[in-house]
């Protein structure tokens, strides 16, 4: 299996306070992988240190196999980053910020030209590229910002809460742009604090006091975290909880309008659902309904931090 | 080429910066017109030194008199005669007043004694000032030793020297030019680095390929090519204006002031690297103007400050400046003749282009 990013025993103390906490992380080359966390979780200082803006107090980092910060010169040729703050200059156009950072990367005349209108393109800036910076809104800012993290066309993006402050529309419209150039094979690390969001990437990562408290695929970590999957079936009538021991994996019971609501959880709704079922009406139980419940993030999130499962299996 | 992009990015910056542009344009004019108009047209007061070998009471009772004339102010004490004719020489004041030995003793005795007064004769107009004012002090001091100690005078003699005739704005000027040249290249540019990273454009800057000597080359010539503009600016102000005769070539004149004018960027660049954000790097172009100013040996002749003092000065790039542009424009010299200040002033230029980019790290902690 080959890695875009593989980090090892990841460190970093501010005088006596750990910021990252022994960090261990692999990103596979092609994954958009999500970061996630409170404020103050680490993020921040685990992406700078990654691209060497920022020196580790202990840890190795290998980005593409160079590694961090002795190669930094080769991981910064294959990266496309964007900071957490708006980091262009705001009285230089559009335009004009983006051709400062191409020459930079060596790129000049017909070349250039073409690059930056393609990404205008894309981008759809092309109507504001003679527009100062500092004069475009909060969507058009996060555009501009990802098209110089572009312009090189990078294998890896890094991307440190691109979307934070944007409104929801605005905020889908970018993932959309993500997910566009991760079809197009870039590998993209992407940190956010929208627990929503994370369900655009292939894997996530959780973090929380300058650790990894969790890592996999959505689904994975919603099935690990709830050991399983969650189904929600509603009897007729009012049903003693006694009544279902054995029967059912329980993790509730209520009472709503007269009938009574479980919710079960299964290694596997799609295979298991049924069986249950059959279970449950075999003993003279009335089946309104069944269905999979949604589980969002922040609730996997939330069960993670207040410590009723301490560390799940990495 | 990545230099380029840098200079190109700075200047449309600048352009774009209302601030930065009136600093560049309005603090020379302002600078040079304040002193314009405080020294020309023949008022202020004139410089005298006083060369008091006597030391004890009653020369301090001239001393206080002549202080207390309003048309001349004391702007040197020298310690022989020798020394006096020289200052009075290199047109550094108009005149020196010798207090003899044994001044007082003399006086006491009821015996007479001489006062010499050397005279700067090029320009009649402050040679006779000097003499009516000395007349004066000596008169009133007269006046009362008279009532105290019967018989005894005090005689003025005149010594003629002949100076570069120097007039006081001329004396100015290279103080005026170096002045200029310190404060607005340096504040200009100290800020160049810390505003990045106060807003945080140095973080991106730095994810892209760009080398430390990118970075501050690259911004410190396109500072420069902003601020040539304050050294034509001044020296045009200097001959047109002012009207001062520059006696020696005026391209060496403005090699010289541009090699100040680097070095100036330089320490902007330098300070900027240092400071966490812009108002401590303005601060500091402030702090490092004063001793510049006091130790440029045009407020106060060099030879007359205290030993230490004097070393300091020898520190002080400003001092080589205002001296070898001084020896430009009043003595006529080029720049074979100031190889010394030369020197000086591309050691000190050099050691500040190069501190900056050793200094600076491509980090954000
Ligand atoms: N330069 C710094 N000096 C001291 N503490 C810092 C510094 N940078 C970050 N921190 C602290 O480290 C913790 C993690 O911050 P950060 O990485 O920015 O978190 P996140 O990006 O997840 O919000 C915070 O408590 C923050 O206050
Ligand atoms: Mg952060």
């Amino acid at each position: 299996m080959e890695y875009a990013i593989e980090i090892s025993g990841l460190t970093k103390k501010f005088g006596n306070f750990v910021a990252v906490d022994n960090l261990d992380l692999r990103v596979k080359v092609g994954e958009i992988f999500g970061f996630l966390g409170p404020n103050g979780a680490g993020k921040t200082t685990t992406i700078r240190m990654m691209c060497g803006l920022m020196r580790q107090t202990k840890g190795s980092i290998k980005i593409y196999g160079y590694s961090i910060p002795e190669e930094r010169n080769e991981l910064i040729k294959i990266t496309g980053y964007m900071a957490q703050r708006f980091s262009l200059y705001e009285d230089l156009s559009v335009y004009e910020n983006m051709e400062f950072f191409g020459k930079l990367y060596g790129l000049n005349g017909k070349n250039l030209e073409n690059r930056i209108l393609e990404l205008l393109e894309f981008l759809d800036l092309k109507d504001v590229r003679r527009r100062l910076a500092g004069r475009l809104s909060g969507g058009m800012k996060q555009r501009l910002a990802l098209g110089v993290a572009l312009i090189h066309r990078p294998k890896l993006l890094v991307l440190d809460e691109p979307t934070a402050g944007v409104d929801p529309p605005i905020r889908r419209a970018f993932w959309e742009y993500l997910r566009g150039l991760n079809k197009e094979g870039t590998t993209i690390l992407v940190t956010t604090h929208y627990m929503d969001e994370a369900e655009n990437c292939d894997r996530i990562g959780l973090m929380n006091r300058g650790r990894l408290i969790a890592e996999g695929t959505p689904k994975e970590l919603k099935r690990r975290v709830f050991g399983g999957d969650i189904v929600e079936v509603v009897l007729h009538g009012y049903v003693q909880e006694g009544t279902l021991e054995g029967v059912a994996n329980l993790k509730e019971l209520a009472y709503r309008d007269g009938d009574t609501v479980l919710r079960v959880v299964l290694k596997d709704a799609s295979r298991e659902l049924p069986a249950l079922l059959r279970r449950i009406d075999g003993m003279g139980l009335k089946i309104i309904s069944a269905e999979p419940i949604n589980v969002t993030l922040e609730e996997v999130f939330i069960e993670l931090v207040t410590g009723r499962i301490e560390k799940v299996a990495l | 080429m990545r230099l380029m992009a840098v200079v190109i990015k700075e200047l449309i910056q600048l352009k774009r910066d209302p601030r930065s542009l009136v600093m560049i344009a309005m603090i020379p004019l302002i600078v040079m017109l304040l002193f314009g108009v405080g020294y020309g047209g023949g008022m202020g007061k004139i410089s005298v030194a006083v060369v008091n070998l006597d030391k004890e009471s009653l020369s301090w009772t001239v001393l206080d008199s002549i202080m207390k004339t309003p048309s001349v102010y004391v702007k040197a004490y020298a310690n022989s005669i020798e020394e006096g004719r020289e200052l009075v020489k290199n047109g550094i004041v108009s005149a020196a007043v010798v207090i003899p030995e044994g001044f007082t003793t003399e006086l006491m005795r009821g015996a007479s004694t001489q006062v010499l007064v050397i005279v700067d004769e090029s320009i009649t107009t402050i040679s006779s000032t000097i003499r009516n004012a000395m007349l004066a002090v000596t008169y009133k001091f007269q006046q009362e030793l008279v009532r105290s100690v019967q018989g005894s005078s005090v005689e003025l003699i005149y010594s003629s020297v002949y100076g570069p005739k120097v007039t006081n704005l001329e004396a100015f000027t290279p103080l005026v030019i170096g002045i200029v040249l310190q404060l607005v290249p340096t504040s200009l540019i100290s800020i160049a680095i810390c505003k990045e990273k106060e807003r945080g454009t140095f973080e991106q800057l730095i994810m892209s390929p760009i080398s430390r000597f990118d970075i501050i080359f690259g911004k410190l010539l396109a500072f420069f090519i902003a601020t040539i503009a304050d050294m034509l600016i001044t020296l045009m102000v200097a001959v047109w204006i002012f009207d001062v005769s520059m006696r020696g070539p005026l391209i060496d004149a403005m090699i010289i002031s541009t090699l100040f004018l680097l070095g100036s960027l330089g320490l902007g660049m330098l300070i900027s690297v240092l400071s966490k954000n812009q108002l401590q790097a303005n601060q500091a172009a402030i702090f490092i103007f004063i001793p510049a100013l006091l130790f440029s040996g045009a407020l106060m002749p060099i030879e007359m400050l205290s030993p230490s003092a004097r070393i300091l000065a020898n520190l002080t790039p400003m001092y080589y400046f205002v001296s070898a542009f001084r020896d430009i424009m009043i003595k006529g010299f080029g720049l074979w003749q100031i190889t010394w200040q030369m020197f000086a002033l591309l050691v000190y230029m050099a050691l500040m282009m190069v501190s900056a980019p050793l200094v600076l790290r491509l980090r954000v902690d």
